[in-house]
């Protein structure tokens, strides 16, 4: 009798997800034709029932959620993430609180980094309030379904711009901070370069490019290397601190926040090998181009504002006659605020609530923070005031405020 | 004629043949439209958001580290050779599951079983211990304690300044001793099979000989010959194999620090993940399993204990052959839910840096379609705790109390 039951119930399962599989493999396929075959109500038919539902959705949208997937779409497209965003009153953003620099909490409580300060940005310029964020502190394992679910309105996490993930993620903003994967090692192993790793153990966090691209780097160098695999940043420091493992890698940035927070940063070094490159910078969810425009915006404005010299402590009240910088600041011409449906002088209150790109910067990564050299390195400014054209180095460069 | 009349004074609504069958059809209809219904949301917020799903990817090559592995794995694409696919590689990621499930479930069944019975023990010592193992265990958080275990481990010496005690090498990042490593395929694998029967031929040694014993009620010894004809046959084959094919099949390989950072090669080696693992999940699991067997002992009156042991038989014995059996029946079902609990919660083998099935695939979403992998990894998992089902159901039905 129990095998019988057992039968019947490895039947019901099998089917159950024979089912989940047969629908999943339809909809990867050609979705307009297949797709339509699941769909109860098929798109061609019923275009004009579905727009006439449209403008049911409009004026009575709890109606409209009931007549089906499309209606259910169309609703939700009618409302602009920027809509959504003020109606809630504060911007959901997905980052991380374990990693100083970018994403911590200080000794006061008080959520720091230069991920959060880009979020408070955005949400300085959508909302006027830096303090209107609500953050969500994930893995970097969830951060893709995080950002393709929708339901947070920006992920700023250390995520890698990579293609792939632009086309399967969300898209990819602005990059803010050009990184690379390093390796720390402990100053008494006397080693001078990754090379020298042949035979080591070394941690990794798991969920993050990082993972990949050292496998990348132990083939080409035909090294032989143990990879141990984290889901948290802690625990693979932990490990590294007693000497599980030989060296940790991750991006240069995060590197140096983990030598940081050790108990005598001099013990250990990074080596000087980077072997991946790892644009960072905020990702916004696939299917709003406004809102997508916004961030983008947000991001140019930090970075022309420390390229005209504009800080937190000197933001002009009124017309300068610098007609770039009055353009930016919002009082003369305008770069497209109104379009975006932001305030004429979005880029003044940004600037005074949390400074320009430089500013951030040092607050966080430079000399005030985790203690990342930023002059001469990657992350220097192209242009800098008053001469925009001699060009400093750097690569930070945005879309031209005009 | 009077009974037809009968039969159909009875209205439909009334009739519970009918009612019957509505209620089924109404029920099936009703999951039938949920599931519909929940699958259709989901394909339109598939499409919505463009996620991308399907299978093709499984058979590109993945080329991610597997930290350790029990079956071959080849992550690194050469002129010579290309990385294992998706597919293989998630199988190498669930035979590191499986192993640690079928080891975990090995052992705690053992400790769970002595604490079980330690529990009822007429020694106050023994009983209160295995009562505050019990307690301590099961009330605190499984991640907590792996935790807790990753940091004991941790605070051993790293494998430079490990301790070696003979060819025995305990440090942080494991634990290294001799082992047998297979020569070559030839004598290996004839051995191997020559041994598997060996096997099978004592097992029928030991199956007449307690036959013997039971109808004679004359002492056959049937372990003790069974297992000698296993090591006289085995022994045998393996002097014929090292004869015919010039090589033993298997040869002991010691442990040797190892290039500039000392790490252990040669012989075998647990690494410190898998023991926090494994230790974390068989002192849990073996807290339930206790329990279990608390119960399962309980459960068998008082008189059968008494009984055997006015029959002589001693305390082992009368545990053994008397209540042991009997108990089993209350034991085998729940104890099977314990098996899967096991397996379920080795998924938590990322949090300390084990490569189980769970964590390569979070890594594989990183280049491949998350949502066909979770669904894959659902349907390991699946595959996994019905085997144990199955194996359970059909054992239980061997201890289950045979119909009459």
């Amino acid at each position: 009798m129990l095998s019988k039951l057992f039968r019947k119930k490895i039947v019901l399962a099998s089917l159950a997800f024979a089912l989940l599989a047969g629908l999943l493999a339809s909809c990867s396929g050609d979705d307009a034709t297949t797709g339509g075959a699941e769909t109860p109500e098929p798109g061609p038919t019923t275009t004009a029932e579905s727009a006439s539902a449209t403008t049911e959705a409009v004026t009575e949208g709890t109606e409209a959620v009931t007549e089906g997937g499309e209606a259910v779409e169309l609703t939700q497209s009618a409302e602009s993430r920027l809509q959504r965003v003020r109606e809630r009153g504060n911007l959901i953003c997905a980052g991380r609180n374990d990693v100083p620099g970018f994403g911590f909490q200080n000794d006061e409580g008080r959520l720091v980094g230069f991920d959060v300060d880009l979020c408070r940005a955005i949400a300085t310029a959508v909302l006027g309030d830096p303090n209107a964020i609500e953050p969500r502190f994930i893995t970097a394992a969830e951060r893709g379904p995080t950002i393709q679910s929708g339901d947070v309105d920006a992920l700023i996490r250390t995520v890698t711009w990579t293609t792939s993930r632009d086309a399967q993620w969300g898209n990819f903003a602005q990059t803010m901070f050009y990184d690379g994967q390093g390796f720390l090692v402990s100053n008494d192993l006397g080693i001078s370069s990754a090379l020298e790793l042949e035979g080591a153990s070394v941690c990794v966090t798991q969920g993050t490019t990082t993972e990949l691209n050292l496998q990348d780097f132990i083939s080409q160098n035909n090294l032989d290397i143990q990879v141990v695999t984290f889901e948290e940043t802690d625990a693979a420091k932990a490990s590294y601190e007693a000497g599980q493992c030989d060296s940790y890698t991750s991006d240069r940035s995060n590197v140096a926040a983990i030598r940081f927070s050790t108990d005598n940063p001099e013990d250990h070094v990074i080596l000087p090998e980077t072997i991946s490159e790892e644009p960072l910078g905020p990702v916004v969810p696939h299917g709003d181009e406004q809102w997508f425009d916004i961030v983008k915006t947000v991001m140019s404005i930090l970075i022309y504002a420390e390229a005209y010299g504009i800080e937190s402590g000197n933001v002009p009240t009124e017309a300068t006659g610098d007609p770039k910088v009055d353009r930016l600041l919002g009082f003369d011409s305008s770069f497209g605020q109104s379009d975006l449906g932001l305030e004429q002088t979005v880029a003044q209150d940004i600037i005074r609530e949390l400074g320009n790109y430089g500013e951030i910067y040092k607050r966080n990564l430079g000399s005030d923070g985790i203690g990342l050299t930023r002059e001469g390195s990657r992350n220097a400014l192209w242009a800098n005031a008053p001469c925009l054209d001699c060009p400093r180095g750097g690569q930070i460069y945005a879309a031209p405020l005009r | 004629m009077a009974f037809e009349e009968q039969a159909q004074a009875i209205p439909f609504w009334r009739n519970t043949q009918v009612l019957r069958w509505t209620a089924q059809i109404v029920s099936g209809l009703a999951a039938v439209g949920l599931v519909t219904w929940l699958a259709i949301r989901m394909i339109n917020a598939i499409q919505d958001r463009n996620v991308p799903v399907g299978f093709g990817f499984l058979s590109r090559s993945y080329g991610g580290p597997i930290g350790h592995h029990f079956l071959p794995y080849n992550p690194s694409t050469t002129a010579a050779d290309t990385a294992d696919s998706f597919l293989y590689s998630l199988l190498v990621a669930a035979g590191n599951t499986v192993v640690v499930s079928v080891i975990g479930v090995v052992l705690a069944t053992i400790l769970g079983t002595l604490i079980g019975v330690g529990r009822l023990s007429g020694n106050w010592l023994v009983s209160k211990l295995s009562l505050s193992y019990v307690e301590f265990f099961r009330n605190v958080p499984l991640l907590i304690q792996l935790f807790f275990w990753l940091t004991v481990i941790l605070a051993l010496p790293p494998v430079r300044s490990g301790i070696q005690i003979g060819d025995l090498f305990i440090n942080n990042a494991g634990i290294s001793f001799p082992w047998p490593s297979p020569t070559g395929v030839a004598p290996t694998v004839s051995w191997l099979v020559l041994a598997f029967l060996s096997l099978v031929a004592a097992y029928f040694v030991y199956r007449r000989r307690s036959r013997l014993e039971i109808r004679t009620g004359q002492p056959f010894y049937p372990i003790v010959s069974g297992c000698i004809a296993a090591l006289i046959l085995g022994a045998t084959a393996w002097i014929l194999v090292t004869a015919i094919t010039n090589s033993v099949p298997f040869d002991i390989t010691y442990p040797a620090p190892e290039g500039r950072f000392g790490r252990i090669s040669g012989g075998a080696t647990v690494p410190a993940a898998l023991i926090v693992l494994l230790i974390g999940l068989v002192m849990y699991t073996a807290a339930f399993i206790a329990e279990i067997v608390r119960a399962g002992i309980q459960s068998v009156r008082k008189g059968q204990r008494e009984a055997a042991r006015s029959l002589g038989l001693n305390q082992f014995r009368s545990l053994r052959y008397v209540v042991f059996p009997q108990a089993l029946r209350v034991i085998v079902p729940p104890l099977i839910s314990q098996f899967l609990n096991l397996t379920k919660n080795s998924s938590l083998a990322v949090a300390i840096g084990y490569s189980d099935l769970l964590s390569v695939a979070k890594t594989m979403t990183q280049i491949g379609p998350a949502l066909s992998i979770f669904i894959l990894v659902m349907l390991i998992y699946l595959v996994i705790s019905l085997a144990y089902s199955l194996i359970g159901n059909l054992y239980n039905r061997t201890t289950a109390i045979k119909g009459r």
